[in-house]
């Protein structure tokens, strides 16, 4: 098998130090160009709730980073790992130290030792990592601290002498322990378990009488005295222990405290310029730092908060790109360290929303157990920007469906509506246009029909363009006071002249006021509701009324036509909405029309069942200004 | 007595087409031009008894050609417009112009408006004293109105109004035009007078005032007296 085709295998537990397992799993296969593997191995002790959460986490990060996972149940570590790399053909396995590691497991490491045994194929390779911990106890046993802890016993040695009792044990001990205690505390345990053991020395050798020997006599309190004083070390490191603990949980408490408090001021922000104050904010209350975002626009890449630290900085694409490509790659969110100031990826769950950009306060940089929060921090703000992205993104769709839609309506419409009577008229002319005879009465209907088409014709880009520039606002709403009566007139007579008398029964009060309107649009909402009343129910009644009530004056033209289905009474004022079984002629759009110009007057429209059958259009305008002074009307 | 003579002012070659054999096919004699500045001209050289002049031509406004027309002119001028251009139309109605037809337009509207606008040019200072139409008869020289036989009584204003427009009887009248005739200079902002008026003129005059078949309202322009089977 080629060694290209062997897969790298990462074996992940639940503990924190897995993310440098993974990354480094992914380093190698990048390396070697080949496939990864993550594998977990439940052994029966790992059955914690929460540890086979963190197991899950690890292994679905495992996979967005590419490897394939597997989950193996074998009695122990080293059983199910050899099973794995022998199915898989791994050519390297790795491995991390197990955290609660007995002492001795610092010279081997058991499993591996026992992997190695079993004779497998694969490289094995084991992650060491020195905790943070480790390294700052290693450094207390310094020139400096051993110096420290020999003053302090030699103090303790002298209280010890001044004391009365000829070094009685029960006065001299506790001189002892405290002078121990305080060692372990400062110096660590090295250096407390060096001090048990020379302060009982010199306790046997100066204080126990006779002083300046050491008679064997003396060996029993010598071990009583050199197993309080362990003991005493052994406390302080239990003591220690539980204030690590504590200061852990605090500390995760804060940064639960603050994560979620980032969360919803995020949660609440309807912009990327608000994101990044909200985040920038956040981070210089918790972080002490100066924050701010680069981020990928429509129209570039911009900075956020506009803040002068940021400038001089590299492009972000050359940012990202140095972040991928960095020390941890597969992992973006680990820090980019320039100069003072660190870069972190805003990745959310596809794709980097840009780059955050951070400057500590204090010139010694940020903690390091403090990375793992900012770490939070940058993905949250990632996953703001990526919502309203994505909402952004909706949207737009959204529109352009929309508009899509009115297009292809619109086209339809035009396909259809205009080539038909385009048609007639085409096909008519021919007709007349033909050598030899036709009859005095075709040739009329054929010019006839001409006509008629082409009135057609005219009326629907007649309607195209009125709606158009209403709804552009090229038509301006000229009201002028005026009786209802004239414009009931002017419409009626549009009407008749085309198509001879209608059945139209007017109703207008004598009483009525004039009512402040554009009498030319008016007077288009009249005809098209007329219209159609001719157009659904021909040579049946219509009646035309008006009434008034305070501050409005109310028109109804109302028919005998079938009426308007229940579900459509307001969609049959959309552009270009016509009713399911609507008979040909019209465009839908002579009642969207009808609500533009009634909504330009500041009016309503509106359509009801007829009592009695049909239907009943309503409008309402209203009478608003001052109405115009009355000539004196002489009988 | 000559055929009388149309100038066409028309950028549109459709129209033209359309326009000039209709006309000369009902015995007129035709001239037509595409630009503004050609239409001047022809108007200068041949001056014709009738000019259809567009609004909307290439290479001038149709209104600059209306005032240069009527700097040396007094003969019917029709302006020919499209739609929803009111606020054009009254200016060309203001500025001298005699009628308008809003396209698209019919030939039978057409002969009429010009047969209205040609009898008020050959005749300038006869009007009829006598007009009548279906049961309306006006009387201009008794001051006397009736309908179906019977006298109607008129305010002074009601009269004075039927009086302006009767002497432009087919012509559009517009608001301005109106105002000024009957309430005299400072007038010109009480659209709302003329339209009670108007309305208490088809109440008396109309059978059927919501469909008025004499006083014509021609919405944002003006109005217009439509009378049948006009004295000739």
């Amino acid at each position: 098998m080629e060694s290209q085709e062997r897969p790298v295998l990462v074996a992940l537990g639940s503990e924190v130090r897995s993310l440098r397992l993974i990354q480094a799993g992914l380093r190698l296969s990048r390396e070697r160009s080949s496939p990864w593997i993550a594998v977990h191995v439940e052994t029966g002790s790992s059955r914690f709730t929460e540890d086979a959460e963190q197991v899950r986490v690890w292994l679905q990060e495992a996979q967005r980073l590419g490897a394939d996972i597997r989950i193996v149940q074998a009695p122990t570590l080293a059983q199910g790992l050899t099973e794995v790399t022998r199915n898989t053909h791994a050519q390297i396995l790795l491995l991390g130290r197990s955290q609660d590691r007995w002492p001795w497991a610092r010279i081997g490491h058991a499993t591996a030792d026992e992997l190695q045994r079993r004779g497998l194929d694969a490289h094995i390779e084991v992650m060491d990592d020195r905790s943070p911990a480790t390294v700052q106890a290693a450094q207390g046993t310094g020139f400096g601290a051993m110096v420290g802890a020999m003053s302090v016993l030699g103090a303790a040695s002298g209280v010890a002498w001044l004391l009365p009792g000829e070094g009685n044990i029960a006065l001299v001990l506790p001189v002892y322990l405290a002078a121990v205690t305080f060692i372990a505390h400062h110096w660590g345990q090295r250096l407390s378990v060096l001090a048990s053991v020379l302060g009982s020395l010199l306790y046997n050798f100066l204080l126990e009488t006779p002083r300046f020997s050491s008679a064997s006599g003396h060996w029993p309190n010598l071990l009583f005295f050199l197993a309080m004083l362990l003991a005493a070390q052994a406390v302080v490191g239990l003591l220690h222990r539980l204030r690590r603990q504590a200061r852990e949980v605090h500390r995760r408490e804060v940064h639960t405290a603050s994560l979620y408090l980032l969360g919803r001021a995020l949660g609440r922000s309807r912009s990327p310029e608000e994101v990044a104050a909200t985040a920038a904010e956040h981070i210089r209350m918790v972080f002490k730092a100066e924050a701010s975002l680069l981020l990928a626009l429509p129209t570039g890449w911009r900075t956020f908060p506009p803040s002068a630290h940021a400038i001089g900085l590299p492009p972000p694409a050359e940012l990202l790109g140095r972040l991928d490509a960095g020390e941890h790659p597969g992992d973006p969110l680990e820090p980019l360290i320039l100069g003072n100031a660190y870069c972190l990826s805003l990745t959310g769950t596809d794709r980097s929303e840009g780059v955050l950009h951070v400057l500590p306060e204090e010139s010694t940089g940020l903690p390091p157990d403090t990375w793992e929060l900012l770490k939070a921090f940058a993905v949250q703000t990632a996953l703001a920007l990526e919502r309203l992205r994505c909402l952004e993104e909706a949207r737009k769709a959204q529109v352009e469906s929309e508009t899509e839609r009115l297009r292809s309506t619109l086209l339809g419409a035009i396909g259809h509506d205009l080539r038909t009577p385009l048609a007639a008229i085409h096909g008519a002319a021919g007709s007349l246009l033909l050598p030899g005879y036709l009859a005095d009465s075709a040739r009329r209907d054929l010019l006839t029909m001409i006509q008629e088409e082409s009135e057609r014709l005219a009326h629907l880009l007649g309607n195209i363009l009125d709606l158009t520039r209403l709804e552009s606002g090229a038509i301006q709403v000229q009201k002028e006071w005026q009786p209802l009566e004239e414009v009931v007139g002017s419409a009626l007579g549009r009407l008749e002249k085309r198509q001879g008398v209608l059945p139209v029964r007017v109703d207008l009060p004598e009483a009525l006021p004039l009512v402040p309107l554009d009498a030319v649009l008016l007077e288009q909402v009249l005809v098209n509701l007329m219209t159609n009343a001719q157009r659904h129910a021909p040579g049946r009644d219509m009646t035309l009324r008006a009434w008034e009530e305070p501050g409005w004056v109310h028109l109804e033209v109302a028919d005998r036509g079938p009426g308007i289905p229940v579900g459509y009474q307001d969609r049959i004022f959309d552009k270009f909405f016509r009713l399911p079984e609507a008979r040909e002629g019209g465009v839908g759009l002579g009642l969207a029309i009808c609500r533009a110009i009634v909504q330009a007057h500041g009016g309503r429209i509106h359509v009801e069942d007829r009592p009695g059958g049909g239907s009943s259009f309503r409008l309402a305008l209203p009478l608003d200004g001052v109405p115009p002074e009355l000539p004196e009307v002489a009988p | 007595m000559n055929p009388p003579l149309i100038l066409i002012v028309e950028d549109e070659e459709a129209l033209r087409r359309f326009l000039i054999p209709t006309l000369t096919g009902q015995g007129y004699q035709v001239l037509s031009a595409t630009t503004a500045t050609e239409g001047l001209a022809m108007a200068r050289s041949h001056n014709p008894d009738l000019v259809l002049l567009d609004l909307g031509l290439p290479d001038l406004d149709g209104m600059a050609v209306l005032k240069e027309l009527r700097s040396w002119s007094r003969k019917p001028v029709m302006i020919l417009s499209a739609r929803n251009q009111e606020r054009d139309k009254v200016l060309a109605l203001d500025h001298g112009a005699d009628d308008y037809l809003a396209k698209p337009f019919g030939a039978g509207e057409l002969l009429a408006r010009i047969r209205v606008a040609l009898r008020h040019t050959l005749h300038p200072d006869v009007t009829e004293p006598v007009v009548c139409s279906g049961g309306l008869r006006i009387d201009l020289e008794r001051r006397e109105v009736s309908l179906e036989g019977s006298q109607v009584k008129l305010t002074a204003l009601e009269y004075r109004l039927l009086e302006a427009l009767t002497r432009r009887q087919g012509k559009v009248a517009t608001h301005s035009h109106l105002l000024a005739e009957v309430w005299g200079p400072g007038g010109e902002g009480n659209t709302h007078y003329l339209r009670i008026y108007m309305a208490m003129l088809r109440k008396k005059l109309e059978a059927d005032p919501t469909r008025p078949r004499h006083f014509i309202t021609e919405p944002n322009v003006g109005y217009r007296l439509n009378l049948e089977a006009p004295v000739d």
